[in-house]
């Protein structure tokens, strides 16, 4: 090695050590918007007193260096550093809800044959999650008049309840609730018999 | 008659103030190292199963990480040295009411959006020291350094 290679060695490797103990900037808060389960992407806004930024672009990114700086124009990173660098959230990140529709026979309490089928399996799933947070809610097609229909709700509600309680299922995480004809799954007029919205939905969470 | 009239106030306001304070929002699922939920000036330490009440504090320490699901639905997890509060949580779809504000003091968190962005996309609010996020039903992360 000749002395001007061993004179540019020594004046690097001083630079790089020079770098290394200069004061550093901390790293600036920063907010990326993911793809969504089923692969849509929605929007976020970031906003501050001094501006405000819209991601719409799956892994596109905006920083923030201070409560004093505006959000910085988006960037796009790719998706594997995101993962990197989020790794700690992620990866302990809730499973989505596991959501059931059980049906019922026309104006009546009693399930249908292919739904009473599935209770085995909402009672594994709530086992399985070790939920303490699972909702069941009463609703009716538009048969009948409102009071009537909220009775059967609240009815159709509760048989379900039971039918999860009895198999051992602590009743303080139920949360039952009901819904009468207001909430259709699928929107009619008034006194239609409609299969699809005489059901109970049961959330596990 | 000052004492009665306490005791009045008591007896009236009391039962809200109770029942408020019960009011379930949501449930932990995943916890990792250590992770504390702070509740009416106490710290109590998070377990996978336990339930989330109005008012909830969450804070995790240098290897802590933790993963919630609120009463609508909405999926939130922590990394370390993270600081979240529960600022409003409002699900009441039969009266039209809702409310979604957390604020992220410091740390990293991933936020996965429920019933509440979906049915009033306007309720729902993430605060940070260095700005706010508006949500338009989607699934985010960010990192706030405190």
């Amino acid at each position: 090695m000749g002395l001007l290679s061993r004179i540019l060695v020594v004046l690097s490797v001083s630079a790089m050590l020079a770098a290394c103990s200069a004061p550093q900037a901390p790293p600036p808060s920063m907010f990326v918007l993911l793809p969504d389960d089923n692969g849509t992407v929605g929007r976020i806004t970031v906003s501050n007193p001094q501006g405000t930024q819209t991601l719409g672009q799956a892994w596109q990114a905006t920083v923030v260096a201070d409560a004093a700086a505006s959000p910085a124009a988006p960037t796009l990173l790719s998706a594997d550093e995101v993962k990197a660098r989020f790794h700690d959230a992620l990866a302990v990140q809730p499973e989505p809800v596991r959501r059931f529709i059980l049906y019922f026979q026309k104006g009546s309490k009693a399930l249908t044959e292919e739904s009473q089928a599935l209770i085995p399996e909402v009672i594994a799933t709530i086992r399985e999650r070790r939920s303490v947070d699972t909702s069941v809610v009463g609703h009716t097609d538009t048969v009948g008049s409102n009071e009537a229909n909220m009775r059967l709700s609240r009815e159709r509600a509760a048989i379900i309840a039971m039918m999860l309680t009895d198999s051992g299922i602590d009743p303080t995480m139920l949360e039952t609730s009901s819904h009468g004809e207001r909430n259709p799954l699928v929107p009619t007029a008034d006194e239609v018999s409609e299969p699809r919205n005489r059901r109970v939905e049961i959330t596990v969470r | 008659m000052k004492g009665l009239c306490f005791l009045l106030v008591l007896l009236v306001f009391c039962p809200a103030f109770v029942q408020a304070q019960d009011e379930r929002i949501g449930s932990i699922k995943n916890v990792e190292g250590e992770v504390f939920v702070l509740r009416g000036g106490e710290a109590i330490t998070a377990e996978a199963g336990k339930v989330l009440y109005r008012g909830d504090q969450l804070k995790t320490g240098e290897t802590g990480r933790v993963g919630v699901v609120f009463r609508d639905d909405t999926r939130l997890s922590l990394g370390g040295n993270s600081d979240l509060a529960v600022e409003q949580f409002e699900f009441a779809p039969g009266e039209g009411r809702f409310g979604l504000v957390l604020r992220l003091a410091r740390g990293m968190a991933a936020f996965v959006s429920g019933q509440i962005s979906k049915l009033a996309p306007d309720a729902v609010r993430l605060e940070t020291p260095v700005g706010t996020v508006g949500v338009r039903g989607t699934h985010f992360v960010m990192n706030i350094v405190g």
